[in-house]
């Protein structure tokens, strides 16, 4: 990712954007117990296509600022969102996904591991009350939902950064061309 | 293959991240209601506020939509439930006409006018939600009024169905509420008629399902009963929440001859998922 003022604030107003609709919009709306979370896909896309350095500031930022608006703990989702961050972004620079649906799996898994890592550091810090099986349908159904919101979810954040990448994410690299040999067999001697 | 640089770079952002995060939750963790960092935090819900506040109001027709939706599925098995409710409300009317006759009188032989009549003197400040947790592990929503409205920490908040929670933190335009359903939340009530007590808390993950512990064992309680607040008073020490906001009804009650204590499952009257408006009861503890 080239890294100016521009694509600070373009990436800002993508998470300030994804914290506020996520609060005020999406966490009122529920499907069989489970509702959409913009948040972890907004922080795995950006990660995928900007790699793991912006991934994990991306996703320390957005966690920072929903602790905030909201008056969770602060650092709990910052904590869980730097290292899903970090590791949708070692993905995309090992894997290099070109797949048109990579966006379904890799949604679907940055959810998964936030809402169960987010559980587990809520659970350890302060949470005295038992705890329901249906959490645990919440969290499938929240995972589900999500791994299709996220195909919108990927395509929005791609077009939004595709101007300030440095590569065109999802382009699948060509091997570079051979070039003929010289005379004696060594390669790099042209005549 | 990344150079050295690159590897380097890349693991001190991550370090770094991590442990801000780790010492933004020691710091949290440590510090009192009034220190820095909830100060830090009191001042973003205020600069957000206006934002969730336009947010929430333009998602609305969304969340009603989907709602609509699934009152749709639900409509055919609540109508039968309602009627069924319905024909025992008529039945409980009329018991409860008679017995209101001779409430009256028992109230003035045992000076009970003195315990804190809901809703009287609670000036209750209405607010629209403009913010919900999206996690099951913290059950908290903001609404749009703060201490500018005479709105406190610790004071209940209802709606037109009953209790909802108590305000967690204000500052001057909105306000934290932590709902009855969050993990951390303990409420005393009692079960009327029958006046069994005991506190309501909630598994996580399940609002629909609040459990009443600590009821003594030998109470014989049984489906229906409405459960409230007890509101009670033991000298300094007196609860949040005033008397006689209803809570809920009896679902079932789970009884084990060897425990000391029967646990008592509640169906809450609040829908806690479709908050729109609630109630500060701003006079309550004055």
């Amino acid at each position: 990712m080239i890294v100016t003022a521009g694509t600070i604030v373009r990436v800002g107003l993508l998470v300030l954007v994804a914290v506020v609709t996520q609060i005020s919009g999406f966490s009122g709306i529920r499907i069989f117990g489970g509702s959409f979370d913009l948040i972890p896909l907004v922080v795995a896309a950006i990660a995928l296509y900007g790699g793991s350095v912006t991934g994990s500031i991306v996703g320390f930022a957005c966690g920072m600022l929903a602790d905030l608006a909201l008056g969770h703990n602060l650092g709990a989702s910052s904590l869980v969102l730097t290292a899903v961050g970090y590791g949708v972004g070692r993905f995309g620079e090992e894997r290099d996904p070109a797949h048109g649906l990579i966006a379904i799996p890799v949604g679907g898994g940055a959810t998964l591991a936030y809402v169960f890592a987010l559980g587990a550091v809520n659970f350890m810090l302060e949470i005295n009350a038992r705890v329901s099986g249906l959490v645990l349908r919440d969290a499938i159904v929240t995972v589900l939902l999500n791994a299709w919101l996220a195909l919108l979810v990927f395509g929005i954040v791609k077009r939004l950064l595709r101007p300030v990448l440095a590569s065109e994410p999802g382009r699948r690299r060509r091997p570079a061309e051979t070039r003929p040999t010289g005379p004696l067999g060594l390669r790099g001697l042209e005549v | 293959m990344y150079d050295r640089k690159v590897i380097r770079r890349r693991r001190a952002v991550l370090a770094l991240c991590v442990a801000l995060s780790l010492l933004a939750l020691t710091a949290y963790f440590g510090e009192s209601p009034g220190g820095l960092l909830h100060g830090v935090q009191r001042g973003a819900q205020e600069v957000l506020s206006p934002i969730e506040s336009g947010a929430s109001k333009v998602f609305k027709p969304f969340r009603d939509l989907f709602g609509w939706v699934g009152d749709a599925f639900n409509a055919n098995s609540e109508n039968k439930k309602l009627k069924k409710e319905l024909a025992q409300a008529r039945t409980d009317l009329a018991q409860a006409q008679s017995s209101s006759r001779d409430a009256d009188q028992l109230r003035k032989m045992v000076n009970l006018q003195k315990e804190p009549a809901f809703p009287n003197g609670m000036s209750p400040v209405t607010a629209r939600v403009i913010a919900r947790s999206p996690t099951d592990w913290s059950s908290t929503i903001q609404i749009d009024k703060g201490t500018s409205d005479g709105v406190r920490a610790d004071q209940p908040v209802i709606t037109g169905d009953g209790l909802v929670g108590k305000v967690a933190q204000a500052s001057s335009g909105n306000a934290t509420v932590q709902l009855i359903t969050d993990g951390d939340s303990g409420v005393d009530a009692t079960v009327v008629p029958d006046g069994s007590g005991g506190v309501i808390k909630t598994p996580v993950g399940d609002p629909g399902d609040l459990q009443l512990d600590f009821v003594r064992q030998p109470r014989n309680l049984r489906k229906g009963l409405t459960v409230i607040t007890s509101g009670f008073r033991a000298g300094q020490l007196r609860s949040l929440f005033p008397r006689g906001i209803p809570i809920g009804t009896i679902r079932s009650v789970n009884r084990d001859e060897l425990a000391t204590y029967q646990r008592v499952h509640v169906t809450p009257f609040a829908d806690f998922r479709r908050i729109d408006l609630v109630q500060v009861l701003t006079g309550a503890g004055r």
